[in-house]
């Protein structure tokens, strides 16, 4: 414990990780940055990180917005080492995220949910599904399985059954 | 101690390579993440990734009540979500009644949300009649409660509203497994009798009680009980006399107790309260508090006996009681060194109708010496209720002289906070006329003996009756 410690305070976060996404492009960021997520950090406190860390599963395009996401996001972890980070204000931050979901088109927004996922970066995941929850809703049900290609699988009997079920929901 | 991090190392490193190796095999195939099914999509031209179901939860989740029971008609993954919704917000609002609808109409809908929700995973189960009068939801939420009450339950809120028959909210439910996860409380309009027999909640943080039964003693027991408790607002329980809140409260940092008429004894000895805010406690007379990091007081229409203890770390005061003015001008040259901000209501010791304190512009006057003291951290001083008593002449002399740090003085010479000239509302607050009448003496004091000394550091804001909400009452005087 105290080895690791002693370690984390000399490197400041300045230790270097290679993240290496499935169409084989690298992206060096700090410790600090990575440990945003569960998957990296644990990984970093396991020493297995040596010769980067391959995403096979998340693609170079998805990998560029998760690892700006960290980097903006980098000040609210490493507040406490390096206050100059922790200069984006919540205001900026709010920006910054609203600006990254909202051009997004579908299919690529929910790629960002399972790379967030998989790399288990909690508030990404959560802003990213919140993205969906808000453009869900307003929506008709129908409105809601074409956007997000939803597919129905209950029988007319059954959908109709659920529908009445929640009648109170579709009242003006 | 190394083995055991090394073999927790390896297990880690397994686990994470076991990952990798998942997803690589996986790969062009994503629909089947982790071990649960995932929503199924429709062929379309733009491939879309498949979600798993657990996101799809969290989606749904995060949606509001209506848009959420809407989605359950979209597959079975979404309708079995729908039956385990966590966050259950109950009110006219999220449900979609009108503004007329009643009481009843409100139940039903919430009472088929709740026959058809499995009770599973409720996190928040918010319930609030607004705007309803009179209606007694008692033989519904009995049945309610047992649904959602359940371990893992982190809000529970119910707001009902003014009943001839009070609802009786079971204690016992506090007793059952929500004790290490429920964290909020709210009760408003009902009767709370916790026993000895009540266990500890481990994780309440914050507790409001508004228009609640329950007597000194059984809040005492529910308090001596909460040992996390940051928060806790009581209003309008009128039958607390006495409320001593223990030092075993040691992260109280919040203390709001508004209304409660029969309360007599308030005492506080949460080591770490920070906030105090006392206000409409008519019958309070003794306000002891006994801590040394409280930086916020607010207190207000309380005529009690002031014991405030060491005041070192004091930064927001807010008084409007009986004396005040009194207290102001005795007790804040010396106790309050870090005091940034000031805000004073005057109370009936210097208004017109019973005022005790001479008007400066009486025969005898001459303004009285307030033993000189710097302060220099005061930042913000408001008086309301300003007119020409002599003290507060010379309290509001005595800020100006030797407050250095003094950036803002606002004297408002009527009372309220709705001004429709600082837009803050439509309409200003009705006044008496016979503070209408004092405005003019105030305004003329003013000038007289205060905007003269106000250092060129200083902005003075006097704020006058509205020429417009006032005007037919200025008129009357005028005649």
């Amino acid at each position: 414990m105290a080895a690791a410690a002693a370690e984390a305070t000399t490197d400041g976060g300045g230790k270097m990780i290679i993240l290496i996404s499935a169409d084989g492009k690298r992206f060096e960021v700090t410790e600090a940055v990575a440990s945003q997520s569960q998957l990296i950090s644990n990984m970093i406190e396991d020493d297995c990180t040596e010769n980067g860390v391959r995403l096979p599963n998340v693609d170079g395009d998805i990998l560029t917005m998760v690892v700006d996401y960290c980097n903006m996001h980098a000040g609210d972890a490493a507040a406490a080492g390096d206050t100059m980070k922790a200069s984006s204000t919540e205001e900026e931050l709010k920006k910054f995220d609203a600006e990254l979901v909202q051009a997004l088109e579908n299919p690529v927004l929910f790629k960002l949910i399972l790379a967030a996922n998989f790399l288990n970066i909690k508030s990404l995941l959560d802003m990213t599904c919140q993205r969906v929850a808000d453009m869900m809703s307003g929506k008709t049900p129908e409105q809601m399985r074409e956007t997000f290609s939803i597919e129905n699988d209950f029988t007319p009997e059954e959908e109709a059954a659920i529908r009445q079920e929640n009648a109170w929901a579709f009242d003006d | 101690m190394p083995a055991k991090r090394n073999q927790k190392q390896r297990r880690r490193q397994i686990r994470a390579q076991n990952e990798l190796i998942r997803w690589c095999k996986r790969k062009g195939s994503p629909c089947q993440h982790g071990d649960s099914r995932a929503v199924k999509t429709m062929r379309r031209s733009t491939p879309y990734p498949c979600l798993p179901e657990d996101i799809w939860h969290h989606i749904h989740s995060q949606m509001p009540m209506r848009d959420a029971a809407r989605a359950a008609c979209l597959s079975r993954t979404f309708l079995q979500s729908w039956r385990s919704h966590p966050n259950l917000i109950l009110n006219k609002d999220t449900i979609g009644l009108n503004a007329s609808a009643c009481g009843g109409n409100f139940s039903r809908k919430v009472d088929h949300i709740m026959r058809n929700h499995s009770g599973i995973g409720v996190k928040i189960f918010r319930l609030e009649y607004l705007g309803v009068v009179g209606f007694d939801a008692s033989r519904y939420l009995d049945s309610w409660l047992q649904v959602v009450v359940k371990p893992g339950i982190e809000e529970l809120t119910l707001v009902l509203c003014k009943t001839k028959r009070e609802y009786n909210f079971p204690c016992s439910l506090l007793s059952d497994g929500i004790q290490n996860s429920i964290r909020y409380l709210r009760l408003d309009w009902c009767a709370l009798r916790p026993t000895a027999e009540l266990g500890p909640l481990q994780s309440l943080t914050s507790l409001r009680l508004r228009s609640v039964s329950i007597r000194g003693e059984e809040l005492q027991c529910l308090l001596s009980n909460s040992p996390a408790l940051e928060q806790l607002r009581i209003s309008s329980c009128t039958e607390i006399v006495c409320l001593k809140i223990p030092c075993s409260l040691q992260k109280l940092s919040n203390l709001t107790v508004i209304g409660c008429d029969s309360l007599k004894v308030l005492e506080n000895k949460a080591p770490n309260l920070s906030s105090f805010f006392v206000s409409g406690c008519s019958n309070l007379r003794i306000l002891e508090n006994k801590t040394p990091n409280l930086s916020s007081f607010f207190c207000r229409g309380v005529g009690a006996k002031l014991s405030l203890g060491e005041t070192l770390k004091m930064k927001k005061l807010g008084m409007g009681r009986a004396n005040a003015v009194h207290y102001a001008r005795a007790e804040l040259p010396s106790i309050m060194p870090n005091l940034e901000t000031l805000n004073i209501r005057s109370g009936p010791e210097v208004q017109q109708r019973s005022m005790e304190h001479e008007s400066v512009f009486a025969k005898s006057s001459g303004l009285r010496q307030i033993p000189e003291n710097r302060h220099d951290s005061l930042k913000t001083v408001k008086i309301s209720g300003f007119c020409s008593a002599k003290s507060l002449v010379e309290l509001t002399c005595y800020i100006l002289k030797n407050v250095v740090s003094l950036e803002s003085l606002t004297l408002d010479t009527i009372h309220g906070d709705c001004r429709c000239y600082l837009k803050t509302s439509p309409f200003c607050n009705h006044i008496e006329e016979d503070i209408l009448m004092e405005a003019p003496r105030a305004l003329s004091a003013i000038r007289r003996y205060i905007e003269k000394i106000v250092p060129t550091t200083v902005k003075l804001t006097v704020l006058e009756p509205c020429s417009r909400c006032h005007a037919k009452g200025l008129q009357r005087i005028s005649c």
